[in-house]
């Protein structure tokens, strides 16, 4: 007795949404663990949520219309991207044929972009600041993303998330192989820097170090809880991506039972679990670096993707 | 070049420990710190153990434990050691003046890379029947060199200048391993005491140079000295 399609294709948003602010949660409270500190509830996120939803709404009066519909347009595109990916059933739902692993990618671009244009419109010193710092990074690890995905091609011959899971979870030489090693690792990079975890990200809160928080820094209100839930869904989809197409392609649904998808939402608590808690691991042991020393990540991992590409040749 | 052919799960085993190695290299170019590069180097050469190890098992050539073992006690413990204390007593423990940024050798490492693969494409299809492993040994044993000599060039600091010769080094004896596999025994030895003699020439030169230039950079060889 296998739920309807579309039943499990709403599932599938539904839980990018309702997930994603748990696994911030998860990450700042084993952030705070692992520094010995107690660290905030696990349930944190969604008490902010309701607070800033509660909270009255105050625009700037420099403020324009992109300064009204970024965090609506952002949160839109991060509503999308989970049609697209795998997140609880490893099988193709209604719509999800609308873009492969690219255009789920350039979605998440969308909203990237109209929060860095939100940070320049308000005319703020640090939304500016916030807006060139993230779009140096989003060009840097650009071309990484793109090779990323060209090396999946060339391993499964197609830019379906879905062929590359079915592949991986059922092919351990093509798992255990040098180029799918590569490929996870460029990945893991990129991953660090879209969610704002590399070593040059201050894990203070002070304006003059923010790189992505600042673009959001003149938000109040409803606007502002949108675009917080909008960057902890990204963070989601994101780890949705590195787990369940690329990393750990198992513990998803095979029919699409209410049971099934159940199992698939707890084994997505293990999954994100584990890799958020490599994520901490890796934030919390590097020294925090200055803004320029941004390249030598990103150079690294633009050199796995490389070695990717190089290792599928052989 | 006419090497063996392996049966799948050593092929795979092969291409894992010298993608494995290739990686350390790039440890190795990517950091400030002669600590790292001195770690990298260490891991590379047990790595190199292993692949010999491997080889000798899958391949039937006994000698070939022999001289994995020798090649984990000189190269993974005894150089080690030795370079572990001569960087003790420099009192330089990072790279100091950079041609190149790490970020942008690691741009030119992956470039290096491509174009040994392409080189290795090259002489693969010379080759009647050409393995996978055979390339890959070839791509990675190039691509070593490259990237030693590229540490040689673009490096000052004397310890760096020994590591970039001794990964050269490393990538010449990885591919021996896979393509030729029944080198002499005697050829191996003398490779391995070779590197001793290299590194205690190296001993020397650095305590020269800290007596008499204070420093242990060769950017301050170009000054005449009585």
């Amino acid at each position: 007795m296998s739920l309807p399609d579309v039943v499990s294709q709403i599932g599938q948003v539904l839980a990018a949404l309702l997930l994603s602010p748990l696994l911030e949660g998860f990450i700042l409270r084993g952030k705070e663990r692992v520094q010995r500190a107690t660290g905030p509830s696990l349930i944190q996120p969604y008490r902010d949520l309701w607070k800033l939803f509660h909270k009255e709404l105050v625009i700037p009066e420099s403020a324009s219309f992109v300064y009204l519909i970024t965090p609506v347009v952002a949160f839109a595109a991060m509503c999308i991207v989970p049609i697209l990916i795998p997140v609880l059933t490893d099988f193709p739902l209604p719509q999800s044929d609308m873009g492969d692993i690219l255009g789920g990618g350039m979605v998440l671009s969308i909203g990237s972009f109209m929060l860095m244009m939100s940070g320049l419109d308000t005319g703020s010193a640090y939304g500016g600041i916030g807006s060139s710092r993230s779009a140096m990074l989003g060009i840097l690890s650009e071309p990484t993303l793109i090779l990323v995905l060209a090396g999946v091609a060339l391993l499964a011959h197609t830019m379906l998330p879905f062929p590359v899971n079915h592949l991986l979870a059922g092919h351990w030489p093509v798992f255990f192989s040098p180029a799918h090693i590569f490929i996870v690792c460029a990945f893991f990079v990129l991953l660090l820097v879209e969610t704002d975890r590399l070593p040059i990200h201050s894990s203070t809160d002070i304006e003059i170090y923010m790189i992505g928080a600042a673009r959001t820094l003149e938000y109040s209100g409803p606007l502002m809880a949108f675009a917080r839930w909008a960057s902890m869904m990204k963070q989601f989809i994101l780890y949705t991506i590195f787990c369940n197409v690329l990393t750990l392609p198992w513990g998803l649904s095979h029919v699409g039972t209410l049971v099934g998808e159940a199992g698939a939402v707890g084994a997505i608590a293990i999954k994100f679990g584990v890799v958020a808690l490599a994520v901490i691991v890796v934030e919390t042991a590097q020294a925090r670096l200055r803004f320029f020393r941004y390249q030598e990540p990103l150079a690294a991992s633009f050199l796995l993707a490389v070695l990717g590409i190089v290792a599928q040749q052989f | 070049m006419n090497s063996l052919q392996f049966t799948p799960l050593a092929t795979s085993l092969f291409s894992l420990l010298a993608i494995a190695s290739l990686i350390l290299v790039f440890v190795m170019l990517g950091s400030r710190w002669l600590q790292n590069y001195l770690l990298a180097y260490t891991g590379q050469c047990w790595l190199i153990a292993l692949l010999s190890a491997a080889v000798g098992y899958y391949g039937g050539y006994p000698e070939l434990y022999l001289v994995a073992a020798l090649t984990a006690l000189f190269r993974g413990l005894a150089l080690p050691y030795l370079l572990w204390r001569i960087t003790g007593r420099m009192g330089v423990d990072r790279e100091l003046h950079e041609i190149i940024k790490p970020s942008s050798a690691l741009v030119i490492g992956a470039a290096l890379v491509l174009l040994a693969l392409a080189v290795a494409e090259h002489i693969g299809a010379s080759l009647a029947h050409p393995d996978t492993v055979v390339l890959l040994a070839l791509t990675v044993m190039l691509s070593m060199k490259l990237i030693g000599f590229l540490m040689l060039s673009v490096r000052h600091e004397a310890m760096s200048q020994i590591l970039g010769l001794l990964v050269l080094e490393n990538g010449i004896f990885l591919g021996s391993q896979i393509l030729v596999p029944g080198m002499p025994l005697l050829l191996e030895l003398v490779i391995l005491f070779d590197l001793l003699v290299a590194v205690a020439c190296f001993g020397v030169l650095t305590r020269y140079l800290v007596t008499h230039v204070g420093s242990t950079s060769s950017l301050d060889l170009r000054r005449l000295r009585g």
